[in-house]
């Protein structure tokens, strides 16, 4: 069975890195975006489509919420969306459904608690 | 109206603001035998929750809220 | 240094350098609401990051700035000096913080003290509605709180707190309220009901109750005991706003070892027990309700409403349940373009299975990684590089790059040992074919070497607005110090130089601006008088002239006074009194630059420290460059630094005196000559010779380097001359014999000979033999100075 992929929006690289070892680590296939259109390129260009995205709200260019509704009009399979903020404000949390969010992380995320997630947003167990 | 005084009885409903602490207090002063009615209560304010537990009023019915009600039943001990 | 971390320190100093920048741009523009939301971006994304990392006192004086430029970005606060300014300080601190834990210290006392002041001081900016306690992360000072004893809880939860002890942790949290909070529109209660992690609580009167009558009900008589299975960090985080009514205490008799053990563990969800699993996938199925829920009048519905289904049946199946039903419900949803299908669907399903959609809690921030000493288990590997697709810049260690550098350098020496060789192979073996042979290798050797070295310096080329983007802040903070307006103008940023040179700038030029700031350019009033516009002129400029990077520092102040200038160095004993009228204007400027020379009036804390011109003059000679003053009286000072692009290869030059070999850096040397003897004038004790009709000075090496030894003549009678430049002025040195010219790595003298400052450094030649290289200027101005 091949890997379940991942992309990782965020501006931070930081953010990006720790998200993807603590992924990676759990058998996850993780690609990167730095903003909202560079993941609306990744989410249209590849071939096999992305099981699951995690966005970061607040980014230059294209912030999450945009890309978000913009995700949701393209003709592609529509699989979750974990939103990942430091905001933990009810209202933020409900712009971030609105737009289309699965789920919606206070970050810092603990790595159990991501890969938790994750799995039951991709609907497995992690073990590959 | 977020309590109604209906003769022995406030009902307090949905959530109660801090304004109302004082006219419950006031009810509950000259009505020493009044009893309340939290059933359709969402929220209080902490003012009228301390009222209630000065007053320790006969409670009718606890919210359906069951985590607030189990703080209000810690906090008013029925007598 | 685990490999997060290294970015983390990187990606934050480059945040750190935007936030500055931003933050002077909104100096000139403050009611730019793009450059205040850029700011407030920076600030929070730095936040956020450093909140990866157990560092509190950095992200608290972070969080304390964000929820300053939240005040600012939502109007409530107007963007002022004194806002930049703290701002400003607390940058400082953060970067700071980075040098420290860098080295793999963590912060000391001092600092978490200063991280508190930097944060209530940052606070006490915000208007005093939105808080009404600067202090943060500080609990029970102000008023001593009690915390229950655990004998006091009820049965029940004593036991459930010990039990969640014994599993991650768990705090026994009082909120004790202000007695006058009701008036600042807090209800303490609601606040008590949202505690993160809430396992437990209850409401108790302060005090008992006074008759009814008597009740003041505006006033809180209550306290709040709460136990909580969040994190003692989010628990202090939640109530960071009245951190003074909050006492915790953590019950955590294993906590401590789970942190690793939760590291090693693979992170996965199959490992956990099934109530964990159960949990979050209920929480996950009630944030899907909540979705559902939400407006449907939206152009990307469909999208919504299939992420949802998707995100349904994933979490059942992950869970072994088989969502019966889910497609058709969608399909109908679709067909609609309305969530209720849906809705009803997850209604009915979670009543039939008897799943309870309680309300999605927000999951714990907290610390998730050890500190940065430590490695972790769940890093990338250290060669492993997050891609970054949009950009081709590759960020390299420095280390690495000296690394290659110092490589490609021994290989420039070592392809010198090649003519060497050569030599040796003709006349030595008298294999001459072998020598051409050798030569000709030599010459592809050469060319490639020459050419790495061409691409390493390259890579080492850094922009000089690496040192010149400091100098808006300085030119700022010293202004306002001074009280004098002063308008920066920074011209050629973009120019380029060897990352050494830009490096060692730095300290020379602060020390110029300071002296133009402090004592070149007037106070208003003073410019006024002279008919000069109230704002001061300071530019920066650089460029590249040849193979020298020029760097010209200019102000329109009031320029130097060459007479006070010699009246000040006779003074401090610089100058003899018959000296004083001999001198040129243009000598007496570049007496600034002597050492123990000052013309400031006032030792003021900017320029003064008793450290002069003569560090900026020693500075740039190090770096094998020069610097130029030119002054005009009430029009303004002008210095010209230049230096080399690169400093990493030297070409020297090899000459011989009594019998030793020393090296003289090349662009010193004007040319070679050899001067009959009879052309060779005493006055009085001093040797000169005519060149082109220029009198030149003559000194023989063996003089400055105090070698009893004359120097020696050839077959002719003719003296070899090696004319430098020294200041200016041509001198002619008298050595033995001049010998090749060669590419050398200039190293530093070792341990305490590196204080010798005649010597530049030293360097290896092709036949393995070590060359001294002088430093000319050194030497000359020890002669001149204690001999004069």
């Amino acid at each position: 069975m091949s890997k379940k992929r991942v992309l990782v929006i965020d501006d931070s690289a930081t953010v990006r890195m720790y998200h993807r070892s603590v992924l990676e680590a759990a058998g996850y296939e993780v690609s990167e975006a730095i903003n909202g259109i560079e993941a609306l390129e990744k989410a249209l260009a590849v071939q096999e489509p992305f099981d699951l995205y995690i966005v970061d709200i607040n980014m230059p260019k294209m912030d999450g919420y945009s890309f978000l509704r913009q995700l949701r009009q393209q003709p592609i399979p529509q699989v979750p969306a974990i939103v990942v903020s430091t905001e933990s404000k009810t209202h933020d949390k409900a712009q971030a459904y609105e737009a289309g969010a699965n789920f919606y992380l206070v970050k810092p995320i603990r790595p159990d608690d991501l890969v938790a997630y994750v799995c039951l947003l991709i609907g497995q167990g992690g073990h590959q | 109206m977020a309590i109604q005084y209906k003769g022995l009885t406030a009902a307090l409903i949905d959530i109660v603001a801090v304004e109302e602490a004082e006219g419950l207090l006031q009810w509950l002063l000259t009505n020493p035998d009044g009893a309340v009615d939290l059933s359709g209560c969402k929220h209080l304010h902490a003012a009228v929750l301390q009222v209630l537990m000065a007053g320790q009023p006969k409670v009718n019915a606890w919210p359906e809220d069951e985590g607030l009600a189990v703080w209000l039943k810690e906090a008013i001990k029925t007598r | 240094m685990n490999p997060l971390f290294s970015q983390f320190l990187l990606e934050g100093r480059e945040l750190l350098q935007t936030i500055s920048e931003k933050l002077l741009a909104l100096e000139k523009e403050p009611e730019s609401q793009e450059l205040i939301t850029e700011l407030f971006r920076a600030v929070h994304t730095l936040k956020g990051t450093s909140g990866l990392f157990e560092i509190p006192e950095m992200t608290n004086v972070l969080h304390s700035s964000e929820d300053l430029m939240d005040a600012v970005r939502d109007g409530r606060l107007a963007y002022s000096q004194e806002l930049a300014d703290r701002l400003l300080d607390a940058m400082d601190f953060v970067s700071l913080l980075f040098d420290i834990l860098e080295t793999g210290e963590g912060p000391d006392p001092n600092q978490i003290e200063l991280a508190k002041e930097l944060s209530s001081s940052l606070r006490d900016l915000i208007p005093v509605t939105d808080l009404q306690s600067g202090e943060t992360d500080s609990q029970g000072e102000a008023r001593d709180i009690k915390l229950p004893a655990l004998s006091d809880l009820p049965e029940d939860v004593r036991l459930r707190a010990l039990s969640e002890a014994g599993t991650g942790g768990v705090n026994l949290i009082v909120y004790s309220p202000d007695e006058g909070c009701f008036f600042k529109g807090e209800d303490p209660f609601y606040q008590a009901l949202n505690i993160p992690g809430l396992l437990w609580g209850r409401v108790v009167p302060r005090t008992t109750w006074p008759p009814l009558s008597d009740l003041d009900c505006y006033r809180c008589m209550i306290d709040f005991q709460a136990l909580s299975k969040a994190p003692r960090g989010e628990v202090l985080e939640y109530f960071r706003y009245v951190p003074n009514e909050v006492a915790i205490m953590t019950l955590s008799p294993t906590a401590q070892s789970s942190t690793a053990d939760r590291q090693d563990e693979r992170p996965t969800y199959a490992t956990k027990d099934t109530g964990f699993q159960r949990d979050k996938a209920y929480e996950t199925i009630a944030v899907q309700a909540e979705v559902l829920n939400q407006p449907e009048d939206v152009a990307y519905l469909s999208g919504r409403l299939q992420s949802v289904a998707k995100a349904l049946s994933n979490c059942l199946s992950a869970l072994g349940q088989d969502p019966e039903g889910l497609n058709e419900a969608l399909a109908q949803a679709l067909q609609g373009q309305s969530s209720q299908p849906l809705r009803d669907w997850l209604s009915a399903y979670c009543e039939q299975r008897g799943i309870e959609l309680k309300p999605a809690k927000t999951t714990a921030p907290e610390p998730v990684l050890a500190p940065p000493t430590s490695t972790d288990t769940t890093q990338a590997p250290a060669d492993r590089r997050p891609e970054t697709p949009t950009t081709k810049v590759l960020k390299v260690d420095q280390a690495k790059v000296d690394r290659l550098m110092n490589l490609i350098g021994e290989l420039v020496v070592a392809k010198n040992a090649l003519p060497y060789l050569a030599s040796r192979a003709e006349n030595q073996y008298g294999v001459r074919e072998l020598s051409r042979e050798i030569k000709a290798q030599y010459a592809v050797i050469n060319r490639i070497a020459d050419e790495m070295q061409d691409a390493i310096m390259q890579v080492r080329m850094m922009p000089v607005s690496l040192v010149f983007q400091r100098f808006q802040r300085l030119v700022r903070d010293l202004s306002r110090k001074l009280n004098k307006d002063v308008e920066l103008i920074i011209e050629g940023e973009e120019t380029e130089a060897d990352k050494n040179i830009i490096e060692a700038l730095a300290d020379p030029l602060i020390h110029i601006i300071r002296n133009s700031l402090d004592h070149g350019l007037e106070d208003r009033q003073q410019r006024q008088e002279a008919g000069k516009s109230p704002t001061g002129r300071l530019m920066i400029s650089a460029r590249q002239e040849s193979d020298h990077l020029v760097i010209e520092v200019s102000d329109d102040g009031k320029g130097i006074d060459p007479a006070v200038i010699k009246q000040k160095a006779y003074e401090r004993g610089l100058l003899t009194e018959e000296r004083i009228d001999k001198i040129s204007d243009r000598e007496a400027l570049n007496l600034i630059f002597a050492p123990g020379f000052s013309t400031a009036e006032a030792v003021t804390d900017l320029s003064g420290r008793g450290v002069g011109m003569d560090v900026v003059r020693s500075t740039i000679d190090r770096l094998g460059g020069t610097v130029h003053i030119h002054s005009e009286v009430n029009r303004g000072t002008r210095i010209r630094l230049t230096l080399p692009l690169s400093m990493a290869v030297s070409n020297v030059m090899i000459i011989e005196s009594d019998h030793q070999i020393f090296g003289v850096p090349m662009e010193l040397v004007v040319e070679t000559v050899r001067v009959p003897r009879r052309a060779i004038h005493s006055i009085k004790k001093r040797q000169t010779t005519v060149m082109r009709g220029r009198v030149v000075p003559l000194i023989a090496l063996n003089t400055l380097l105090d070698i009893p030894a004359a120097p020696i003549a050839n077959d002719e009678d003719e003296l070899a001359t090696l004319v430098v430049r020294i200041g200016n002025e041509p001198v002619g040195i008298l050595v033995d014999n001049f010998r090749e010219t060669v590419d050398v790595i200039l190293k530093p003298m070792p341990g305490d000979l590196g204080r010798l400052s005649f010597y530049a450094g030293t360097a290896l030649l092709g036949d393995g033999s070590v060359l001294m290289v002088l430093n000319l200027k050194e030497l000359f101005r020890w002669q001149f100075n204690t001999k004069d």
